[in-house]
């Protein structure tokens, strides 16, 4: 398949993808290691024996299999109960389980307070609070809901190439009731899709920040990563810096050992290509079953979503605490507060410095997917998952350590570190997809005369189009509400949204906090809605 | 490469450069100080404005963040290049003081009639946070701090988290806190956790500071402020000029205007309490008692005093 | 005895887009009813609609005495006696060929060894015997369809649906499928339907015929019915070779083995095949393109001038 002009692309191919590893990843965790050993290295054995230490690693690795323990299973009943084609409204439910997706969960952790704490919503309309909310339960159940949607996508498209209808048709065919058909037939070849989301949701929520800051810290429920964070606002010596760095290197081999099996990680494959099947040839359920899961849903979602939004208008717009939310109480001050000039400039850098950084992790992604067979490309895909599970704040650090000297304060240096923390989420759907290509296509396109570059761009690129498109939008989102790393990076001329949000938040009054949640919420939405129009049209 | 391909990584190359472009400061350094800061931005701000009104010419960069964002920037310039921030204002003595010991800041303080309890030879406080305690309406309020435990259901936050609730660690001792405790007392994480908290009827009464509780009281949360004996516990948040600043003569003119009688009065207009005496501020009732920790035996006292506070409320 | 199957009025629609307008359709006790039709013809659907893959807008389908399909009511396809083999095999990629035909029997609650054993006679008597701990992807196509097959026949129903079977297999598998499900005829009165647009194949296995076009059965009737006297032209292209030749009184079908040389009528030459035991000859005459077949090998060649008369003709009904 080789040919002499090909050689050209590829050289240009690894040059761009073995200097952005190192660049982007490489460095910031080098650095990140030299600080802890250098200077932490005699520290070591206090660090690993001070009190709370273990506590918090066991906290940690507990609260990742809860909720990937809640998560798994929530995430493939909805698959299930989504693929019926006549399910009524069923375009409607598709979007809205998405909803944790949008929401920064700095976000989705407060509003959960809002609703279901003491004195909350629930509190308010209904005479319950859920006390436990503030505690590892509420950690785990806010993170596992925040996880849902994600393990949703993998296992619908676990269910459109694994377990084609065709499966379940002979199953039917040959006598199998349902509830058998599920247990012999389509739970087992979805098997793989399983491992796959399990195994990213506890990478994922091993470096879960927000929530268990928002919610467990003040309830004593502490984490690595809320250790990390501790340490980093309790001293100002340079010991617990060091610390700090310590913990955050300690995360990441832990994180290591744990998915040593790389190939797990990464030899699964999540196959993004359309069968022949279609939508309708899901069998659809019978009349009560029809009845059941959009009520079924709708309870999920109200409890997990849509209560928590309410509780956060409703926390904005009233004028103090401590006041019923009625119509008498209700103003715009929190809204007006927060809508300043400052925040029109922060919003409009956000958005560039979000669609910059989704557009070249575009590109890294693409390359990192195609040339991810190879053992240097294997190895660029773990190291990028390093950066991904490693906290914000040492991310940050880590850019700082090793490009402080000539690009601190400027946009440069925050859009290094969504690189650093996105290139894995980028990569993971478009290496997806092209496992899948056809390469009879491509033969055809270097038969009928096209170079390799023409090929894949004529024949391959075409083809794994949704990919690309839930890439981009996925780091897109994902960057516009990143909080931590924008919050210590940047500098005058270059704050983000997320830098006015906490700075405001930091003034400490409820009102305003939620205004500025609903706000960061909705601005996320609209995007959003945009991208999932043109996935549709795309798709069509 | 399609021409679509390559008119997308032209445009996202194009931004890269923009953005990076974009955000080189305007201004020539020597006209132009960076100043870190973990205080408010409704207090920063009117004072950068001022200083530059009254200095026409200087531009003020500013870094703004909580305090353990702050604390990490600080280390990681350190390690990178040399602290790039030509002032410092922090929102505890404590913290100053490890800059201090660094050899970061410190060596010099502007001429100023603040207090002498509020300053050392590297460093003035400008602005003060006073910890009162706040009541739910209806409830008697404490009259001086030993009363606070009978209250009710309160709520205290953690030193651990505030610089603030460690300045009141500092001067109640752990045996106060003990004594909370055993009367069914609950920590929670800031101050403003306190007054929200409060406010929301969730507990009675509880420790926090002055700003979040009159700001509550004012906007219409049922709650009462007052100010108990022997004393409010002031907590300052000091200025101090970087050692390797390459602008020392306008970092000395900005550390030298916060400390001024016009610059306190700004500060104290914006809703923070002044130093300077006599300088107008937010609500402090009339011989109002304030009382101060002792800063210095807390700076070398500060872990063993943490870990006997964490087996009274856990660690 | 009451028929096997008894479809009546049957429409089915996917979405706004109806695909069977109106299927009568019934099939006996031991009778193999073949299902003709050109691709998109609804074949598929049919089968699909009496399985109970697929809901009906309207009509009824009555398995027996039972119905089991209506427009508000359906009996879910694991509660109609039916079979199904599938046109991409349908096997199930994490079970091995013995499981897969074991499924079925497992379902009537036979325990697990008996069933095993069962499956691997039925595998055996297929001639995939030794491959039984396989799985798929370790089974070429034709092995695959056989698995298939087995599954199929371990389920032991009145009807088998068979969704274009054989378009992967070569002449003696086609031979052993047949055999199987004639004995299953013998045994137990079960019918079969098979669909196909190969008419060939549809005319050699069947007891009747039903031809499917757009959805509509324009006609149904034994394979000699079919083939001598189809009611249309397009009935008459779909069930063998066919020329249509303008006759004095409308169009004329006749079939290739209708024709013979010398006669009165002339015409040319235009290609010749040999196909072994046959040849086929295109000529061009004054009435139209015409198609003969002779049992003999080329005796003329291309561009030459003969003569050629009928032994039969049909005179086809109007095109509806």
């Amino acid at each position: 398949m080789m040919q002499a002009g090909d050689r050209g692309l590829l050289w240009a191919g690894w040059s761009v993808l073995i200097g952005s590893a190192a660049i982007v990843v490489a460095v910031p965790l080098l650095m990140l290691m030299r600080t802890s050993w250098v200077e932490g290295r005699g520290r070591l054995a206090e660090v690993l024996t001070e009190p709370g230490f273990g506590t918090a690693v066991a906290h940690s690795f507990e609260l990742s299999a809860a909720a990937t323990g809640l998560a798994v299973p929530i995430g493939i009943a909805i698959a299930l109960v989504l693929r019926d084609p006549r399910l009524p409204g069923r375009a409607l439910w598709r979007v809205a389980v998405l909803l944790p997706l949008l929401v920064p969960d700095f976000v989705l952790g407060y509003s959960w307070l809002r609703a279901y704490a003491r004195a909350g919503l629930t509190s308010e309309l209904f005479g319950f609070a859920w006390t436990g909310v503030q505690g590892p339960v509420g950690v785990a159940v806010i993170v596992a809901v925040s996880a849902v949607p994600l393990v949703y996508l993998i296992i619908t498209v676990g269910l459109a190439t694994r377990a084609e209808p065709i499966t379940e048709r002979a199953a039917h065919a040959s006598g199998a009731t349902a509830l058998t058909v599920l247990r012999t037939i389509t739970l087992p070849l979805l098997a793989p899709a399983i491992a796959t989301a399990a195994v990213v949701i506890f990478v994922l929520t091993l470096g879960t920040f927000a929530v268990p800051q928002v919610i467990g810290t003040p309830a004593g429920f502490s984490t690595i990563t809320t250790r990390i964070y501790a340490d980093l606002t309790y001293g100002s010596d340079p010991q617990t810096f060091v610390d700090a760095t310590t913990l955050a290197v300690l995360l990441v081999i832990l994180t290591l050992v744990v998915v040593a099996p790389a190939d797990v990680l990464l030899g699964i494959r999540l196959q993004l290509s359309r069968t022949s099947a279609t939508d309708l040839d899901w069998p659809s359920g019978g009349r009560i079953g029809r009845a059941l899961k959009p009520l079924g849903l709708a309870i999920y979602l109200i409890a997990t979503s849509g209560l928590p939004l309410v509780a956060l208008v409703s926390a904005a717009m009233t004028r103090a605490v401590g006041v019923p939310s009625t119509p008498a109480n209700w103003t715009w001050d929190n809204f007006l507060a927060v809508l300043t000039p400052r925040t029109g400039e922060a919003l409009g850098r956000s958005l560039l410095l979000s669609f910059a950084a989704a557009s070249i992790l575009l590109i890294l992604g693409l390359i990192t997917a195609g040339l991810g067979r190879t053992p240097a490309g294997r190895g660029v895909s773990v190291l990028i998952t390093l950066t991904l599970v490693l906290p914000g704040s040492t991310v940050a650090i880590g850019m700082l350590l090793g490009y402080g000297r000539w690009l601190a304060d400027t946009v440069a240096i925050i859009l290094l570190a969504y690189l650093a923390k996105l290139w894995a989420l980028a990569h993971r759907p478009i290496s997806a997809s092209v496992d899948r290509l056809p390469l009879a296509g491509l033969r055809a396109a270097r038969a009928s005369g096209a170079n390799l570059a023409t090929g894949l761009g004529t024949v391959a690129l075409p083809l794994i189009r949704p990919a690309l498109i839930t890439a981009w939008a996925l780091c897109f989102l994902t960057a516009l509400h990143e909080v931590t790393m924008s919050s210590l990076l940047y500098g005058p001329g270059s704050e983000t949204l997320a830098v006015v949000v906490l700075n405001s938040a930091d003034l400490g009054r409820v009102g305003v906090t939620a205004a500025l949640s609903v706000l960061v919420t909705a601005i996320v939405l609209l995007p959003a809605a945009a991208l999932w129009a043109l996935t549709r049209r795309a798709r069509a | 490469m399609s021409r679509g391909r390559r008119g997308f990584t032209a445009l996202a190359v194009g931004l890269l450069l923009l953005t990076t472009g974009c955000s080189q400061p305007a201004t020539s350094r020597s006209e132009s100080i960076t100043l870190y800061t973990c205080v408010n931005d409704t207090t920063v701000q009117p004072v950068i404005s001022a200083f530059k009104a009254a200095n026409a010419g200087a531009e003020v960069q500013l870094f703004r963040a909580p305090t353990g964002q702050l604390n990490a920037r600080v280390a990681s310039d350190v390690r990178s290049g040399g602290l790039r921030a030509d002032v410092i204002w922090a929102c505890d003595p404590l913290t100053m003081q490890d800059f201090v010991t660094q050899g970061l800041v410190g060596g010099w303080t502007p001429q100023t009639d603040i207090p002498e309890t509020m300053r050392t030879p590297d460093y003035v406080g400008i602005a003060l946070l006073y910890m009162v305690a706040i009541t739910r309406k209806g409830q008697p309020a404490p009259a001086n701090w030993q009363q606070l435990a009978n209250a009710g259901k309160v709520a205290v936050p953690d030193p651990k988290v505030a610089a603030s609730a460690l300045g009141a660690l500092a001067y109640f001792g752990t045996d106060f806190y003990a004594d909370l405790k055993s009367k069914g007392a609950v920590q929670v994480s800031t101050p403003d956790d306190v007054t929200t908290g409060v406010a929301q009827g969730v507990y009675d009464a509880g420790m926090t500071i002055a700003n979040s509780a009159y700001a509550a009281a004012k906007s219409g949360s049922p709650v009462t402020v007052s100010w108990p004996k022997p004393g409010a516990v002031a907590i300052f948040g000091p200025v101090a000029v970087s050692k390797a600043t390459e602008n020392r003569q306008l970092a000395q003119d900005f550390a030298s205007y916060v400390t001024s009688q016009e610059g306190q009065t700004v500060i104290g207009s914006s809703g923070s309490y002044p130093t300077l005496p006599n300088v107008p501020g937010p609500t402090k009732p009339e011989n109002a008692p304030t009382v101060q920790p002792d800063w210095k035996t807390l700076a070398s006292e500060k872990a063993a005093l943490l870990k006997d506070y964490a087996t009274i409320f856990g660690g | 005895m009451p028929d096997v199957l008894h479809v009546r009025g049957l429409s089915v629609a996917y979405g706004t887009t109806t695909v069977l307008h109106a299927v009568d359709l019934s099939v006996g006790q031991s009778e193999v009813l073949a299902l003709l039709g050109p691709s998109g013809s609804g074949k598929s659907t049919l089968l699909n609609a009496i399985a109970g893959f697929v809901p009906i807008r309207s009509g009824e389908i009555t398995l027996g005495t039972r119905q089991v399909a209506a427009p508000n009511r359906a009996d879910p396809p694991e509660r109609r006696d039916i079979a199904v083999v599938f046109q991409d095999y349908g096997l199930w990629p994490h079970m091995t060929a013995v499981d897969t035909v074991a499924y079925p029997l497992r379902r009537r609650r036979v325990d697990r060894e008996t069933a095993r054993d069962q499956a691997r006679d039925l595998l055996d008597r297929l001639g995939i015997g030794q491959l039984a701990d396989r799985k798929p992807a370790h089974l070429s196509g034709g092995e695959q369809q056989r698995v298939g097959l087995g599954r199929a026949l371990a389920r032991q129903a009145m009807l088998y649906l068979f969704d274009e079977p054989t378009a992967h297999l070569d002449a003696h598998l086609r031979d052993v499928f047949l055999g199987e499900i004639a004995a299953r005829q013998r045994e137990t009165g079960a019918a079969a339907i098979y669909a196909t647009h190969d008419a060939a194949e549809a005319l050699g296995l069947a007891d009747r015929v039903a031809l499917l076009v757009g959805g509509r059965v324009i006609q149904v009737g034994t394979p000699q019915q079919l083939y001598v006297e189809p009611v249309s032209a397009t009935a008459a292209t779909l069930t063998g070779p066919a020329s249509i030749l303008s006759g004095p009184d409308g169009p004329l079908l006749v079939r290739p083995d209708w024709v013979r040389f010398g006669g009165d009528r002339t015409g040319v030459v235009v290609d010749v095949w040999f196909r072994g035991s046959h040849t086929d000859y295109a000529l061009q005459t004054t009435d139209g393109g015409l198609l003969l077949r002779s049992q003999a090998t080329p005796t003329h060649h291309r561009g030459e001038q003969i003569t050629w008369s009928l032994d039969q003709a049909w005179p086809l009904p109007e095109d509806h």
